[in-house]
């Protein structure tokens, strides 16, 4: 039985606030951002009269930043595989684990998204500094003589990444594994596949759309993490995001700034594009 | 238990998850002038320096009031979004989704930028706070909508056709029937946003004007040129201040808020 639908534009009144918020503080404000990103530098003011594309050539003809991409993207990488690996069998448990405590192990999960990301970073300063936690506790049982350089380098920045974006590669792929029917594995086992072939043929090509939004979530958030990056890398390393916020609050060169902005998410969004092909391609291959 | 390893492996990341935040409220109690391990004994001292702190004070003031007021707008707007996707989007329904779910899919820096520019363009710049709410109500628009659009997957539209079919005229009908439907999507909504928008950095970061720093800007600017416990106290009150509204919600109000 369908609704009866009003005609005429009443219901229309319940969108329209949407609508109009999304497309003046949305739509029209990310336009600006490719319109500036053309724009002159100026002289002492944000941006001057006139346009350019001087801001693109910039950037391709210093290898700085291109060098500056290519590691954020390399973190973000990382920190995919990472959370992909780590998250998995965790992701499993929640779905298909018989557990007593599975209401406590969810909230455990989920607690972290509840902790702002500068409490959470900081948190990490205090367990990775030179004179943090962890060094303190391994010189004090006599394992090391020297702090281990944990942070102010990429390794610091991807340790603190997993643990904020963790969660975000578990829900999906927790929600993926609920999906597929527990019988149908028994079935593929009852026909004789081993336990492994079960999974790999069975399960793991069912729960890959869980997989793939785990991960494309997780690496588009650590592209544009700025706080994790800043807080641990300090000056020394420094991601595209912390790149072009400082561009843009501290020195006020707003249309270098959009252009850098614009050229990490093109190259992100690129990675997310062949991500998805290849991965799509790939169980197409490995169904019978 | 079945499968020993695995347990013990999800253990072991639970901790991993739990670390940082014990960490920081265990450094709080630390009576030294320092982070040092081990604490050089238990203290509250810096949670009362916290508490005469006027720039921290400050900073709590903002983030409570620009967090009532982005929750109070998106949450009517988000509200009326998600009752027009699920009753009147018909084929439109897809796109409405979408749109709705884009501050959450968009990189949250690139949203930040983009109004940056906007209250620029429009000549009122980080004078007033609109800018800072209007991207906070961006940011949180979606848990609204995803919590009271989830509420009312359970929605029949006959129920709406017999109440009408037996004389209850249209405000009868969304007070009696709507209303009680859509109430713990709204509240859950409700919470979350707020949640979202108390501990939000980067668009209070790039909106900020003089004066209207929320507390996790302070708390960053802090952490850059000082290493005392305070800054693990402030953090304290603000997990607290978190946990606070999620117990109310869940035991009070009985209410699973979704987060996806």
């Amino acid at each position: 039985m369908t609704p009866p639908r009003r005609k005429g534009v009443g219901p229309l009144i319940l969108i329209a606030p949407a609508a109009v918020l999304l497309g003046v503080f949305l739509v029209l404000p990310y336009l600006n951002i490719v319109v500036m990103s053309f724009r002159m530098p100026g002289q002492g003011t944000p941006y001057g009269p006139g346009y350019t594309i001087g801001n693109y050539t910039k950037f391709f003809a210093d290898g700085f930043y291109l060098f500056q991409v290519a590691n954020t993207l390399w973190i973000g990488l990382l920190t995919t595989a990472i959370c992909l690996v780590v998250g998995f069998p965790v992701a499993w448990q929640l779905a298909r684990g018989a557990m007593r405590f599975r209401a406590l192990a969810y909230g455990l999960v989920l607690s972290p998204l509840l902790v702002g990301i500068v409490i959470r970073s900081y948190g990490w300063t205090i367990l990775l500094g030179n004179n943090g936690l962890v060094n303190r506790t391994l010189t004090g049982m006599g394992l090391i003589d020297h702090p281990l350089p944990l942070m102010y380098n990429a390794l610091g920045i991807v340790i603190a990444l997993v643990h904020v974006f963790l969660p975000f590669m578990i829900l999906p792929i927790m929600a993926g594994i609920q999906g597929v029917d527990p019988s149908l594995e028994s079935a593929a086992r009852s026909l004789g596949a081993s336990r492994f072939t079960a999974f790999r043929r069975i399960v793991l090509p069912l729960c890959t759309p869980g997989i793939q939004a785990g991960c494309i979530l997780v690496f588009v958030l650590s592209l544009s993490a700025y706080v994790t990056p800043s807080l641990i890398g300090g000056l020394r390393v420094k991601t595209m995001a912390v790149t072009v916020v400082d561009a843009l609050i501290d020195t006020f060169q707003w249309p270098w700034g959009s252009a850098l902005a614009l050229m990490l998410s093109v190259t992100g969004a690129l990675c997310v594009v062949i991500f998805a092909r290849l991965t799509r391609m790939k169980w197409k291959v490995a169904r019978p | 238990m079945k499968r020993p390893v695995l347990t013990l492996y999800c253990l072991l990341v639970y901790a991993f998850l739990l670390a940082p935040i014990l960490v920081v409220v265990g450094a709080s109690f630390n009576a030294g002038n320092f982070l040092t391990f081990p604490p050089q004994g238990l203290s509250l001292r810096w949670y009362v320096t916290f508490f005469h702190n006027d720039v921290f004070m400050r900073a709590i003031r903002t983030s409570l009031w620009v967090a009532a007021v982005a929750t109070v707008i998106s949450g009517v707007i988000g509200t009326m979004a998600a009752l027009y996707y699920v009753q009147h989007a018909g084929r439109w329904k897809e796109t409405v989704r979408v749109a709705m779910l884009a501050p959450l899919l968009l990189p949250e820096v690139l949203t930040a930028i983009a109004l940056l520019f906007f209250v620029y363009a429009i000549g009122i710049g980080t004078t007033t706070m609109i800018g800072m709410v209007a991207g906070h109500v961006l940011i949180t628009l979606p848990f609204v909508f995803i919590n009271v659009s989830a509420s009312l997957e359970s929605f029949d539209p006959s129920w709406d056709m017999a109440a009408r079919s037996l004389g209850a005229d249209r405000l009868t009908r969304f007070r009696r029937i709507m209303l009680p439907l859509i109430k713990p999507g709204v509240i859950g909504g409700a919470l979350f946003a707020f949640i979202i928008s108390f501990d939000t950095f980067t668009i209070s970061f790039m909106l900020k004007g003089i004066g209207t720093s929320t507390l996790p800007i302070q708390l960053f600017d802090y952490l850059r040129t000082n290493f005392t416990p305070e800054a693990a106290a402030v953090s304290t009150v603000s997990i607290v201040l978190t946990l606070v509204v999620v117990i109310v919600s869940e035991k009070v109000l009985g209410l699973r808020i979704h987060r996806f």
